[in-house]
């Protein structure tokens, strides 16, 4: 758990790891108001209220509804946030293009993935459910995306990962990307022999996973 | 002293087990195929057996649910009894197809005998009936041999769509139906009796497809529609099943839609919900929980996919409802104590006794609201089988899908769940699982004396329509007033899973 974090806005911090969206925007205003900086925002308090939510959640202490609602805090305080960083001109950690693998429809855990990136730091690409291959690779393209993320929840659409990743090289754009899966049935030993480069157990995992996989 | 193993001998099916005194009398007829309706409470009369020789004591329970009459005929209830010498027992639930003494299914005398066939993922019940006067002759249960393949649903299809898969599962379900068939014919004692005249087989979409050697692969991915989900005939001769007249018809019944299959439309039927006019609720609660609700005018389903928690599976200490299973976790004055089957050591816990262990604990303070356990991450319920966190995890997000799939449904139907009237919970589960648990962890949002455990409708179902002129005119005919729906569609389903995942306050139960 983040033991120093400064006292000054330590009532977002606090806000975000309990869920309280709305005690969270108030702290949001009440900092911008007082002249802080949006970056320090984010990365002094919202990233590490987070990465503790995360952690309370791979410890089992959260479940998804806590994990849930957290993010929601975090989502509303962004919201407010996000034109002043743009406007400052501050990048996002990375690009994550995250899908449900074609023929699956479970989303909720790719939702939760979706959410711990973006608290994370990351800009995420949310391209739903049913995902063909092709989606995939026109994202890959169109935009400059980082890391691919796939989820999948039947036995019977994990074959739709190796698929992805086949198509992602016959198109060519697989060289400049980092591809991450994850999801209940996946294990390591699937991503190595799919040929993934990375597999994440919980929605949590896939943040610092994430940015292992842009920094290397 | 180590005492004698009593013999209880059981009528029609002329069949003797043995079994240590002291052993509760419902952990020697469970196995045998005999249902407990009420989670063998004293509640129901569903369970009751007749002594024909040998003795059993009357106790409270059989002077508040049975007539001065009945008890001095010899009828008791099973789950109130335990071995203690040898006795010989007539069975209430084989003698007669209606389970609910209140049913107003009247089947019609047939001339000849019947099979019905329940093929379950896990387990094949079959039973022979004597259509002339609706009883039982012959009982088989059996783990689903095609589990080789896999133990779930989606396996079992995905390994029908590898080279050969498909025929062997289809093949190894049939070659596990004759047989069974073969030992029901051979067990009857009676001579003289008429020929089958039909076989009635009833399973989910998955089933019906994997027995009927039907491309199974659209189940495997989105939409998830089935190839066909009409009857399937042939006669005994078609499929060379021996020991009965070739010309015997042989029929799979038509499946619903979507994952829920002829198993939920024959129970259904056995529960009399095409003759319901007011709001009514339908439970069958697996790994693929199945949730029907009608109001009284338009009748909707929906699968679940609730996992296989509620069976013990992927519970760290779980198993099946066998010897040694924990079955119930009961408060004790701020303490607890555990039920564990066959009376032995514990050696893990079954989906009942988790989700009594829940209750308890969510009664005890042990398990908070959120699902956290309050002290740690383990709870050791008894020397050495613990209840770990990740354990409570499981089982709320098998009972979120669960009570969120019904709110969804019954938001569709426009009715709030307070106009249920009944709510019918079929299945395995619903004979063992204690209903005030399942209300005390939010299973479902009915009011506890709404809630009606009515065994094995499925096979309960099979057999009414042995009795029909035409069995599969009457589920045609009832099938195109139930519409399903795919709970993945809906935009709502993640809200109420995620809030349904919590347990409710205590104050809140069942209300
Ligand atoms: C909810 C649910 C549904 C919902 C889905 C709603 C939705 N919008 O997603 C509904 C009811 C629609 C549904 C449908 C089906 N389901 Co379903 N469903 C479930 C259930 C109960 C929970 C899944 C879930 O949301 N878990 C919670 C989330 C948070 O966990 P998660 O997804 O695993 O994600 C976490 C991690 O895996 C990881 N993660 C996930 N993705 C990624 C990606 C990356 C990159 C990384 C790093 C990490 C990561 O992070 C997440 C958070 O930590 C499971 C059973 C269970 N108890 O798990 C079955 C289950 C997955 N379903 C199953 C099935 C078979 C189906 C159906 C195909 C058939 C059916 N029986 O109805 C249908 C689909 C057909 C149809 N007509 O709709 C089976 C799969 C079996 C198998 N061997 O493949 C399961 C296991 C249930 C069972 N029967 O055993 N289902
Ligand atoms: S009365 Fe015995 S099971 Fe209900």
């Amino acid at each position: 758990m983040n033991q120093n974090i400064p006292e000054k806005w330590k009532s977002l911090y606090d806000a975000v790891l309990e869920g309280n969206a709305a005690a969270a925007t108030a702290a949001v205003d009440a900092a911008i108001e007082a002249n802080e900086s949006p970056q320090t925002l984010v990365d002094e308090y919202m990233i590490p209220a987070m990465d503790d939510v995360g952690e309370k959640f791979e410890q089992n202490e959260y479940f998804v509804p806590e994990l849930l609602i957290s993010a929601r805090a975090m989502k509303a305080a962004l919201t407010k946030i996000q034109p002043l960083l743009t406007a400052s001109g501050s990048q996002p950690k990375g690009r994550v293009a995250l899908g449900t693998v074609k023929g699956d429809l479970h989303d909720i855990g790719k939702n939760l993935v979706a959410a711990m990136l973006e608290g994370g730091g990351f800009e995420v690409i949310d391209l739903g459910v049913d995902v063909d291959p092709d989606k995939f690779i026109d994202t890959a393209r169109a935009s400059k995306v980082d890391i691919i993320a796939m989820s999948a929840l039947l036995t019977t659409t994990m074959p739709s990962m190796k698929t992805t990743i086949e198509a992602l090289k016959a198109a060519g754009v697989r060289d400049g990307l980092k591809i991450m899966i994850g999801g209940a049935p996946i294990t390591q030993e699937f991503a190595d022999e799919i040929g993934a480069d990375a597999y994440g157990d919980n929605a949590s995992t896939a943040v610092s996973i994430a940015r292992s996989l842009v920094a290397s | 002293m180590p005492s004698k193993p009593a013999q209880i001998h059981l009528h029609p099916v002329a069949k003797t087990v043995a079994a240590a005194p002291g052993t509760p009398l419902a952990d020697v007829l469970f196995p045998e195929g005999v249902e407990f309706p009420c989670g063998g409470r004293g509640r129901c009369r569903g369970c009751r057996v007749r002594v024909l020789a040998g003795t059993m004591e009357p106790g409270e329970a059989e002077q508040r649910l049975l007539s001065e009459k009945e008890i001095a005929d010899g009828w008791r209830l099973a789950c109130r009894h335990q071995v203690e010498g040898n006795v010989s027992l007539a069975i209430a639930q084989w003698e007669s197809p209606i389970l609910a003494d209140n049913s107003t299914y009247a089947f019609e005398r047939v001339e000849g005998l019947g099979v019905a066939v329940d093929i379950g993922t896990t387990t094949v019940v079959a039973q022979l009936v004597d259509l002339r006067n609706g009883s039982v002759l012959a009982v088989r249960a059996e783990l689903n041999r095609q589990a080789r393949h896999g133990s779930d649903l989606m396996s079992r299809i995905g390994a029908s769509v590898t080279d050969a898969g498909g025929s062997a599962l289809t093949g190894a379900i049939r070659r596990q139906v004759a047989r069974m068939i073969g030992e029901l014919m051979r067990a009857v004692v009676e001579r003289d009796l008429p020929p089958v005249r039909g076989v009635v087989l009833v399973g989910n979409t998955a089933m019906h497809h994997l027995f009927g050697g039907l491309d199974a692969e659209p189940l495997s991915r989105y939409p998830f529609e089935p190839e066909r989900s009409d009857a399937l005939r042939w006669t005994a001769s078609e499929l060379r099943w021996t020991g009965l007249p070739e010309a015997c018809p042989v029929t799979f019944l038509p499946c619903i839609g979507g994952f829920v299959g002829s198993d939920v439309l024959a129970g259904l039927l056995a529960v009399g919900f095409d003759h319901r006019t007011s709001p009514a609720a339908f439970l069958d609660l697996g790994t693929n929980g199945e949730i029907v609700a009608g109001n009284g005018d338009r009748i909707l389903c929906a699968s679940t996919a609730a996992g296989p928690a509620f069976e013990g599976a992927r519970i760290s200490m779980g198993m099946r409802a066998a010897t040694g299973a924990i079955t119930a976790v009961h408060q004790l004055n701020g303490k607890w104590e555990c039920r564990v089957l066959g009376g032995g050591e514990a050696r893990g816990i079954c989906g009942s006794g988790l989700v009594s262990a829940v209750a308890t604990g969510l009664d005890l303070g042990t398990i908070l609201a959120s699902g956290r356990l309050a002290r740690g991450d383990t709870w050791m319920i008894q020397e050495p089988v613990s209840l770990h966190q990740c354990d409570v995890r499981e089982l709320q997000l098998a009972k979120g899908a669960v009570a969120a799939g019904i709110e969804l449904l019954l938001s569709a139907l426009e009715i709030p769940c307070s106009e249920i009237e009944t709510a019918f919970l079929a299945g395995a589960f619903g004979n063992y699982v204690s209903l005030e648990s399942a209300l005390r962890i939010g299973l479902f949002p009915f009011a506890g004396e709404r809630v009606t455990p009515a065994g094995n409708t499925a096979l309960l179902g099979a057999k009414i329509a042995l009795h029909a002129p035409d069995p599969v005119a009457l589920c045609n005919a009832f099938r195109k007033r139930i519409t399903h729906v795919s709970l993945h569609a809906d935009p709502d389903f993640q809200e109420a899973y995620v809030s349904a995942m919590r347990f409710p306050d205590p104050a809140r139960v069942g209300a």
